[in-house]
C-alpha cells in the first residue's frame, strides 16, 4: 500500500470504500459461520448445571479437561468398548473405506462409460444415474433385511458397502472424463497403449485433483452417517462417534441432567477430523472441483 | 455329502458343548441413552456377577422408535435380541403380531420362576397384558404423571397443591399469578392430559374394552365432552396466563419451572431423580395428579409411561430359561428399589415397593412415593391400560392438534373432531395389517 | 457419446460390474420392495397382510395433512435454495475481489461444509434454545418472541436459517471457483466497458456463471429435499407435533418411527418418482451445457 500518503483522488476513495464494504461483508459471513461453533466451544468448558442454568456464556469455564476426558475415555456403553477413541476410530474406518470404495468403484465405471462403446451403455447409464438421488433414509428396512441375509451385520463391510449404492462419485467422474481431451487417447493409441495401462498410467494421475475432491466430498459424507450405522451396528465396539453423540444428546430430553458438556465436546471431536480434512486439502478440493465443472 | 455330515456333527457337538460348559449369552436392546444407559449396564453386570450360567449384554438401539424398528427389522431377518424393550405407544404393535414375543408370564412359569401377577404394582400390572389378564410384556421403567410445585411459590401465594382443576382455577393459579407466577406447564399432552385424563376419571379411551378385545372395528373415544371442557379450560387459563405451553419437547416446559417461573409442573414420576440433582433455587415437592370434580367425584389410579421388556420369540429353550432367570432377577426388590432409587421410576412390584417403604426411602424424600401411591389407587373399570395400533401416529396427530389449539390455530371443537377423524382411520388401517 | 473410445469387449463389462452388483443390490432391490410394499398393509413383523390396492396412494392423496406437508417442502426447498445460493454467491464474489486474507475467508466460509446434518442440527438446538439460546435471546431483544417448538413460523425460520448455514461452504466453494476460471481477458475486458461494479457483474460476471448455478440449483434441491433430514429431525425433537415437516421426514415418521409400512412405501415410491423427474431433468439440462460449450 504505498498509495497511503498520496493524496487521496475521489475514484481512489470508491474504491478502498467498496474494498472496506467487501471484508466487512466477508467478516459477517465468516462469524455467521463461526459463531456457532464458539458458541459449543464454550459449554464445554463449564459444568452441565451452569450450561442448563444460564446457557452459553462470555467467559470460559474450566472444566475443558474434565469433559474431554470424559468424552475421550468414559465408555458410554456396556462392554466399556465405546470411548471417544473407539468411536474416532469407526468412523475413521468408515469415512476412509466409503471415500476409497466410491472412488475406485466410480472411476471404474465412469472409465467404462466414457472409452467403450458398450452396446447395453444407454441401459447402464441410467441405471447408474437413477440412484443419484434416493437417499438411504427411505428405503432402509428393505436395505437392512439385504445386508442381514448377506451376513454383513457388525461388520465394517455391512457399514460400508451398502452406502457406497449411489452414483455420486460415477457421476462426477464421468464429467469429469468427458472433459478430458480427446487427442490423449488418441495419441494413447497410437503409441499402441491398452486400455489398462492408459488408464493406469495417464487417466488416473490426471485425475488426481477430481480425485482428492471427491476424497473430502465422500469422507465427509460417509463420516457423517448415523441412521445406517445405528441400525447395522449392534456391538458396542463399532459404533461411530455420530452415533455416539445420540446416545449422550437423547439424554437432553430426559429425566436426568443432560450432559451438555461430554455432548458438546462429542460434537467437536466430531467435527474436527473431516473439517482438518476439508482445510487441509482445500486446495485440491477446489481445483478438483473446477476441473470438473469444466 | 460326507463334508457336509461331518460339519453338521461338527455344529452339534458345539452347540452341545456350548450348553455344557459355557454360559448362554443373551441380549438386550434397550433405549435408555445417558445416565440411565449406565443404570441399565449396572443392572446387567450385577445379573452377570450375581450366577455363572447366563451372560446378558445390554445394547443402546437409539430412542424408543429407532430401537423398535431395529426390533422389528432384526425380528424379519431371525436376528432378533433376546430381550426388546418397547414403549407404551408401541405395545399394540409388538402385542398384537403374535408369535414375534414369548409372553413372559409363560416364559416365566415354564422356567420355573414363580409367578403371580398380584405380586405387581395394581397400576402396572394389566398395562402390557392381553384381553385374558395375561402378562406378555414385563414393566420395566414405568412412571405416572405427577403435580411437580415450587413450595416457596406456594407459600409466598398463601396457597396449597391444588387437589382438583376446579381449585386450580379458581383458588390456585390466581394467587400464583397474583405472587408474580405463571400457574402451571406440562411436559406431554397426550399422556398427561389425554391418556391419563381418561384414566384419572374412569372414562373410556377406546371401544372393544380400551381396544384389549382386538383390532376390528376399535374406535378411539377421544372427542367427548369431559375432555372439550378440560381443553377448553386450559386454553382460558392459558389467555388468563395460568398456563404456558413451550411446545412438544419435554425438557422445554419443565425448564421455566427449574428457573422459577413457573410454579406447577406436570411431568413423570420418573424426572423426580434429576430434578433432586439438578440444585434448584426452591424446594420443591409432588402430589397427585388434579381431576375435575365436575367429572367424576371418585377419581381413580392412572396409566403407566414408560417402557416394558419383551421376551422375543424364536430363541432356544437355553436362551429362553436365561432370559427367564434376567427377568426373574429384574424383578426382585433388590433390583426393583436400586432401580427406583437411581433413576426415580416406581418399582413395579409390591415386595420392592416395601422394601423401600422400610429402608426409609419416602421418609427421606417424600415425593418420590407420589408416583407409587398415585398408582396404587382405587382401579375403575378403565383403568387398566390402552391397546391402539399405529399409536405413534396417533399421537402426532393429538400432538399436532394440541399444539395448534394452543396457538390459537384452531378451535378445541375442531380439534377433536380431527384427532377422532384421523386416528379411527389410523385404527382401520392397522386392524387390514392384523389379518 | 462421440468419444474415440476402446474397444475392447470384455474389460468395459467387468469395470462396470462391481457398480451394477452393488446397486442392484442395494438400491434396486429395495426399491422394488417398497413399490410392492406400497400395494400392502402389512403387519411389520410379518405376520398379517393385506392386499389393498392403490389405497395407499388414494389415502395420500386424500389427506389434507399430506398436502400441507407437500406444500410446506415446496416453500421449505425454494427458500432453502434462494438463501443458501444468494449468500454463497455474494460472499463469493467479495471473496473473489478481495486480496487480503483471500485464503483466510475461504477457510473460515468453508469448514462448516463438514459439519454432520444431526450435529448442524444440535447447534441448532443451542442457539435457539427456549430459556437461554443466543439467538433467541437476539430475536427478543428486537421484540421478536422467538419460540422454537411452539410457533410453526418460527421453528421453521430455524430449520432454513440451519439448513442455509450448513449449505452456504459447498454453494462457496463451487461459486469461487467458477468465479476464479473466468479468463483475466474477459474480466479486464469487462472493466474497460463497464464501469460500474454491479453493472459489471449482471452483464459479465453473472452469465459467465450460470453453468454453474444450473448445476447448484438441482444439487441445492436435492440437499433441501433429503439432507436436510438430520437437521429437522435434530430440531423437532424427534417429536414432529405441530411442526413444519418435510416429504422424507414424513416417510421417516410413517415408517421407520410408527411401523406402518405400506403407507410409508407409498410415499417413497411418490418420492422415487419426483427424484426420477429431477434426474432426468438434471441430464437434459447438463447434457445439453456440455453441448454447447
Amino acid at each position: 500500500m504505498t498509495d497511503m500518503t498520496q493524496p487521496v483522488t475521489p475514484r481512489k476513495t470508491r474504491i478502498r470504500w467498496s474494498a472496506l464494504a467487501d471484508h466487512a461483508v466477508l467478516i459477517l459471513g465468516s462469524l455467521f459461520m463461526l459463531i456457532p461453533l464458539l458458541v459449543v466451544l464454550q459449554t464445554t468448558t463449564t459444568t452441565d448445571i451452569d450450561t442448563i442454568k444460564h446457557g452459553p456464556q462470555l467467559v470460559l469455564g474450566d472444566q475443558f479437561g474434565e469433559n474431554l476426558n470424559k468424552a475421550m475415555f468414559k465408555a458410554s456403553g456396556f462392554s466399556g468398548e465405546n470411548t471417544g477413541t473407539s468411536m474416532l476410530m469407526n468412523s475413521m474406518i468408515l469415512g476412509l473405506g466409503f471415500a476409497l470404495g466410491k472412488i475406485v468403484i466410480g472411476m471404474m465405471a465412469a472409465y467404462a462409460l466414457v472409452y467403450f462403446r458398450l452396446r447395453f451403455a444407454t441401459l447402464a447409464f441410467w441405471l447408474i444415474f437413477t440412484t443419484l438421488l434416493l437417499p438411504l433414509e427411505v428405503r432402509i428396512l428393505p436395505s437392512y433385511e439385504i445386508a442381514q441375509k448377506m451376513g454383513l451385520l457388525n461388520t465394517y463391510t455391512g457399514l460400508i458397502v451398502p452406502l457406497i449404492a449411489s452414483a455420486t462419485a460415477t457421476f462426477f467422474f464421468r464429467q469429469y472424463f468427458r472433459s478430458v481431451p480427446e487427442e490423449l487417447v488418441e495419441a494413447a493409441r497410437i503409441d499402441g497403449a491398452g486400455p489398462i495401462k492408459f488408464f493406469v498410467d495417464i487417466l488416473v494421475p490426471l485425475s488426481q485433483t477430481m480425485i482428492a475432491a471427491m476424497f473430502i466430498i465422500m469422507f465427509v459424507f460417509g463420516w457423517n452417517q448415523y441412521l445406517w450405522p445405528t441400525m447395522i451396528t449392534t456391538e458396542e465396539s463399532m459404533y461411530t462417534l455420530v452415533r455416539g453423540i445420540k446416545q449422550i444428546t437423547q439424554d437432553l430430553e430426559g429425566t436426568n441432567i443432560p450432559e451438555y458438556g461430554r455432548a458438546n465436546m462429542l460434537a467437536l471431536i466430531a467435527i474436527l477430523p473431516p473439517v482438518a480434512v476439508v482445510i487441509f486439502f482445500q486446495s485440491w478440493f477446489v481445483k478438483g472441483l473446477t476441473e470438473s465443472d469444466k | 455329502m460326507n463334508k457336509f455330515k461331518i460339519t453338521t456333527v461338527a455344529a452339534a457337538f458345539a452347540m452341545t458343548a456350548n450348553v455344557a460348559y459355557a454360559e448362554v449369552e443373551i441380549s438386550w436392546w434397550h433405549a435408555m441413552g445417558g445416565a440411565l444407559g449406565e443404570t441399565v449396564n449396572q443392572i446387567a453386570e450385577d445379573f452377570n456377577a450375581s450366577q455363572d450360567d447366563y451372560k446378558i449384554t445390554p445394547v443402546f438401539k437409539g430412542t424408543y422408535e429407532e430401537t423398535l424398528t431395529a426390533g422389528i427389522a432384526a425380528f424379519r431377518a431371525g436376528e432378533q435380541p433376546n430381550v426388546l424393550q418397547v414403549f407404551d405407544a408401541g405395545a399394540a404393535t409388538v402385542i398384537g403380531a403374535k408369535g414375534a414375543t414369548v409372553p413372559v408370564q409363560d416364559l416365566l412359569i415354564d422356567n420355573g420362576v414363580n409367578f403371580d401377577i398380584n405380586d405387581y404394582i395394581s397400576g402396572v400390572r394389566y398395562f402390557y397384558a392381553d384381553s385374558d389378564d395375561k402378562m406378555i410384556g414385563m414393566p420395566f421403567n414405568s412412571s405416572s404423571p405427577i403435580l411437580y410445585y415450587n413450595m416457596q411459590a406456594m407459600e409466598k401465594a398463601g396457597v396449597t397443591a391444588p387437589k382438583t382443576w376446579e381449585e386450580f382455577q379458581t383458588v390456585t393459579a390466581p394467587a400464583l399469578k397474583a405472587a408474580g407466577y405463571t400457574a402451571l406447564s406440562q411436559s406431554h399432552l397426550p399422556w398427561i392430559f389425554t391418556e391419563n385424563f381418561m384414566s384419572r376419571h374412569d372414562l373410556p379411551f377406546a371401544t372393544n374394552n380400551n381396544g384389549y378385545d382386538g383390532t376390528d372395528g376399535t374406535k378411539i373415544l377421544v372427542n367427548n365432552d369431559a375432555i372439550k371442557a378440560h381443553f377448553t379450560a386450559v386454553t382460558e387459563w392459558q389467555e388468563n396466563g395460568y398456563f404456558e405451553w413451550f411446545g412438544t419437547g419435554w425438557g422445554d416446559n419443565q425448564t421455566p419451572f427449574e428457573e422459577g417461573k413457573v410454579a406447577i409442573w406436570l411431568g413423570s414420576s420418573g424426572s423426580f431423580g434429576g430434578l433432586s440433582k439438578k440444585d434448584l433455587p426452591f424446594d420443591f415437592s409432588a402430589t397427585l395428579l388434579p381431576y375435575w370434580e365436575a367429572v367424576t367425584t371418585e377419581p381413580k389410579q392412572t396409566f403407566i409411561g414408560g417402557a416394558s421388556l419383551f421376551a422375543m420369540a424364536g430363541h432356544d429353550a437355553a436362551d429362553n430359561a436365561a432370559t427367564a432367570a434376567f427377568f426373574k432377577f429384574l424383578t426382585s426388590p433388590e433390583v426393583q428399589y436400586f432401580w427406583h432409587k437411581e433413576t426415580g421410576y416406581v418399582p413395579v412390584t409390591e415386595a420392592a415397593y416395601d422394601m423401600a417403604t422400610k429402608d426409609g426411602h419416602y421418609d427421606r424424600l417424600p415425593a418420590a412415593e407420589v408416583g407409587i401411591q398415585q398408582l396404587s389407587l382405587p382401579a375403575g373399570e378403565n383403568t387398566k391400560g390402552y391397546r391402539m395400533g399405529f399409536y405413534v401416529q396417533i399421537r402426532d396427530v393429538m400432538n399436532r392438534e394440541y399444539g395448534r389449539i394452543l396457538t390459537g390455530e384452531t378451535s378445541v371443537e375442531d380439534a377433536f373432531a380431527a384427532i377422532e377423524t384421523e386416528a379411527n382411520a389410523l385404527l382401520a388401517r392397522f386392524a387390514k395389517t392384523q389379518n | 457419446m462421440k468419444r474415440a473410445g476402446f474397444s475392447t469387449r470384455w474389460l468395459p463389462i467387468l469395470l462396470l460390474v462391481p457398480q451394477l452388483a452393488i446397486i442392484a443390490i442395494f438400491f434396486y432391490w429395495p426399491a422394488v420392495h417398497a413399490v410392492q410394499s406400497s400395494f400392502y398393509l402389512q403387519d411389520p413383523f410379518g405376520f398379517g397382510s393385506t392386499y389393498v390396492g392403490v389405497d395407499n396412494y388414494a389415502d395420500l392423496a386424500n389427506s389434507g395433512e399430506y398436502l400441507k406437508i407437500a406444500r410446506f417442502t415446496l416453500i421449505f426447498t425454494v427458500l432453502v435454495t434462494f438463501f443458501s445460493l444468494g449468500l454463497a454467491l455474494l460472499l463469493a464474489v467479495k471473496a473473489d475481489n478481495v486480496i487480503r486474507g483471500a485464503r483466510s475467508y475461504r477457510t473460515l466460509l468453508m469448514w462448516v461444509y463438514a459439519v454432520a446434518p444431526p450435529v448442524a442440527g444440535f447447534i441448532g438446538l443451542i442457539m435457539f434454545n427456549q430459556s437461554w439460546g443466543p439467538l433467541t435471546e437476539l430475536a427478543r431483544s428486537v421484540g421478536w418472541d422467538f419460540k422454537l417448538g411452539v410457533n410453526f413460523n418460527d421453528t421453521a425460520t430455524a430449520m432454513v436459517l440451519v439448513s442455509v448455514w450448513k449449505q452456504v461452504p459447498v454453494n462457496f466453494i463451487f461459486f469461487l471457483s467458477g468465479l476464479q476460471s473466468i479468463p483475466k481477458a474477459v474480466r479486464e475486458a469487462a472493466l474497460i466497458d463497464n464501469r460500474s461494479a454491479t453493472g459489471r457483474f449482471w452483464d459479465v460476471t453473472f452469465p459467465l456463471l450460470a453453468p454453474t448455478g444450473f448445476f447448484l440449483l438441482i444439487i441445492n434441491i436435492t440437499y433441501a429435499l433429503f439432507d436436510t433430514f438430520g437437521i429437522i429431525d435434530t430440531l423437532v425433537k424427534g417429536e414432529p407435533g405441530n411442526n413444519p415437516m418435510t416429504l422424507v421426514y414424513k416417510v421417516y415418521v410413517d415408517g421407520f418411527r410408527g411401523n406402518d409400512l405400506g403407507g410409508s412405501s407409498a410415499q417413497s415410491v411418490v418420492l422415487m418418482v419426483l427424484v426420477l423427474a429431477l434426474t432426468v431433468f438434471q441430464f437434459r439440462l447438463i447434457e445439453r451445457r456440455i453441448h454447447y460449450t
